[in-house]
């Protein structure tokens, strides 16, 4: 090597600072704006906070309607997970492991949907909730969300179950096990790992979701904590420090799941992917 | 049968047996099947494949609202091809945001994750610092990234300025010259992390020995990259960049959020055209929005089965 190592080492973890920098300065950014009133961002908008307005986390959670917002995210988002869970290890512990004619016919039409455009469903679901009376319901939006999830987590988890050895389920039928305790007490509990990572997924991405919530939710005590970000937006237009400790309170719940479950997370989304 | 594996030609001779004499003991599983399956494939059926045929229905009618419908045929798709500007603005927009993004998000997260995989100091820091802007919705992302471009205070503009190219300070996202490039670097921004992981998971999975081999012939990095590992993640790579651009070419909720689509439809893109048409614009017409939709989803479809046709091809050539 021409180049002292010295030297190459230094560069690339300037590098890798820089990097880090560019993706994780913001979220330090809006943390310490978070915590200074828009007067002092005003005057500068970098500086770090001379003194910590803790307070600032009460008043943006009572002047607005953050309560409501993360109830019915929470109300939404758990009841839909839930079921999700249920319904799709159901069909995905029946696709895995009975053989019948349309088997594989039904996992393809359910797995094809992972690449829709999600415009293609929109437009037609607000119709369809319109008339079955759940439009601007939480009900009507739990139901999409479950429809929503679905593939993916059908595609989890029959892949999962379909690992599993079958001698386990040998024995459960000479034990005489009925059908629905073979899903009950076989599979289930020997399928956690990948429930798990399912549901951490999906409460993820549901939590986050927008554009669902935005065709389908237009009351504001039925709106879910994304829509509500952006009504507190609109309603507080300059107010930069209120907005970023709006935008903080958001941030967290996401990033303590991420901290509890980060493993878990994170074979979920390069389950798909890797090869 | 009953309870079968997905291949009982593995099974041992006994078990079969096993199987094939209970089978006439027990009642046929459909009940069983019907009763795993039902309740999913329902709200399925209800709320993803019903609405498809819907939207087909529709793009063919004139549909307004209190179930008033008129059909007009394929003068929405006409309408659609020869006078509506914006829609073939709305595809050009689309179009290079996702011939584009997808090499960037792919490049970053390979290059992030072999700095991972090569164990820089304080791996595990910056593995959390550059995967947690996955996690953050859109409409966090989009507040914040508009925040950054503001004219006034964003730190890119007084960044320039401090270094004495204040000349060079822009509003961002609202030059139409500038704006698609803004929103496709705030995206990049949220997407690198992903693409990190999963190169992070695929190398981990690579059979050690070949690179051990390639460090006994006293092989450099650029070209152990190039010659082998690059070669063996192959499928995690195309898998990556096929994931990247189908995300891109539904790409919605950030367009939303920071420029909704302005200025003069310079970052328009086809979802955020179909949702104006449908939802914004009074129009009050569900039908032509939907045609847009249509063609899009079959245009994806297209793109879809090619890419992986094209690379499924490639793949048989060289294993």
């Amino acid at each position: 090597m021409r180049i002292p190592r010295v030297w190459t080492r230094g560069l690339l973890l300037l590098a890798l600072a820089l990097y880090t920098v560019y993706s994780a300065g913001p979220f330090a950014w809006i943390a310490v704006m978070s915590l200074r009133t828009t007067s002092e961002i005003s005057a500068d908008p970098y500086a770090l906070p001379t003194h910590f307005h803790w307070d600032k986390y009460l008043t943006a959670w009572t002047t607005s309607h953050y309560g409501t917002y993360f109830w019915n995210s929470a109300v939404v988002v758990v009841a839909a997970v839930a079921i999700l869970t249920l319904i799709g290890s159901m069909a995905a512990h029946c696709l895995a492991r009975y053989r019948f004619r349309g088997n594989r016919l039904i996992y393809f039409v359910i797995f094809s949907a992972i690449i829709f455009p999600p415009q293609v469903i929109i437009i037609s679901l607000f119709q369809v909730l319109v008339e079955y009376g759940l439009f601007n319901t939480r009900t009507g939006l739990t139901l999409v969300y479950i429809s929503i999830q679905l593939p993916l987590t059908m595609y989890l988890l029959e892949g999962f179950f379909a690992q599993l050895p079958q001698d386990l389920y040998d024995a459960a039928k000479i034990d005489g096990c009925s059908d629905f305790n073979v899903f009950w007490r076989l599979t289930l509990p020997v399928g956690v790992p990948a429930i798990a990572t399912t549901i951490i997924l999906n409460f993820i991405s549901l939590w986050n979701e927008f554009l669902f919530a935005v065709v389908l939710i237009t009351d504001e005590e039925k709106r879910t904590l994304p829509l509500g970000i952006m009504k507190f937006m609109g309603d507080q237009m300059q107010d930069i420090g209120m907005i970023s400790t709006g935008l903080m309170i958001a941030i967290i719940p996401v990033i303590v799941i991420y901290v509890l479950f980060s493993e878990k997370l994170i074979q979920g989304m390069t389950a798909g992917a890797v090869k | 049968m009953p309870l079968m594996s997905a291949a009982p030609e593995t099974l041992p001779l006994s078990a079969r047996l096993m199987a094939r004499l209970r089978g006439d003991s027990l009642q046929s599983p459909w009940g069983a099947i019907i009763f795993f399956l039902g309740p999913a494939l329902t709200v399925y059926v209800a709320f993803t494949i019903y609405p498809v045929f819907r939207t087909f229905y529709n793009s063919v009618h004139i549909i307004k609202p209190r179930g008033v419908e008129e059909f007009v045929g394929l003068a929405n798709f006409v309408t659609l091809f020869t006078r509506d500007m914006v829609f073939w603005k709305s595809v050009t927009n689309t179009m290079i945001w996702s011939s584009l993004a997808p090499v960037v998000d792919v490049v970053t997260g390979l290059l992030l994750a072999l700095c991972l995989y090569a164990k820089v100091p304080l791996a595990r820091f910056f593995r959390v610092a550059w995967f947690t802007p996955v996690l953050i919705t859109y409409v966090v992302v989009g507040i914040l990234w508009m925040w950054i471009y503001n004219y006034d205070w964003g730190i890119v503009n007084v960044a320039l300025r401090w270094v004495g190219l204040g000349a060079w300070a822009h509003s961002w996202i609202g030059d139409p010259a500038t704006a698609l490039w803004a929103l496709i670097f705030a995206h990049a921004w949220k997407w690198a992390g992903f693409n990190m992981v999963v190169c992070v998971a695929a190398l981990y999975a690579l059979p050690t020995e070949v690179l051990e081999a390639a460090e006994l012939d006293n092989c450099g990095w650029a070209r152990k990259l190039i010659f082998i590992i690059i070669p063996m993640l192959r499928p995690t790579l195309l898998n990556l960049l096929i994931l990247s651009f189908l995300g891109k070419m539904k790409v919605f909720d950030l367009v939303w959020i920071m420029t909704k689509g302005g200025p003069l439809w310079s970052t328009e893109t086809v979802s955020t055209y179909v949702y104006k048409r449908a939802f914004e614009w009074s129009t009050f017409d569900l039908g032509y929005p939907s045609a847009v939709a249509a063609v899009w989803f079959l245009v994806v479809l297209v793109f879809v089965l090619t890419l992986s046709w094209a690379f499924r091809q490639r793949e048989r050539l060289e294993y």
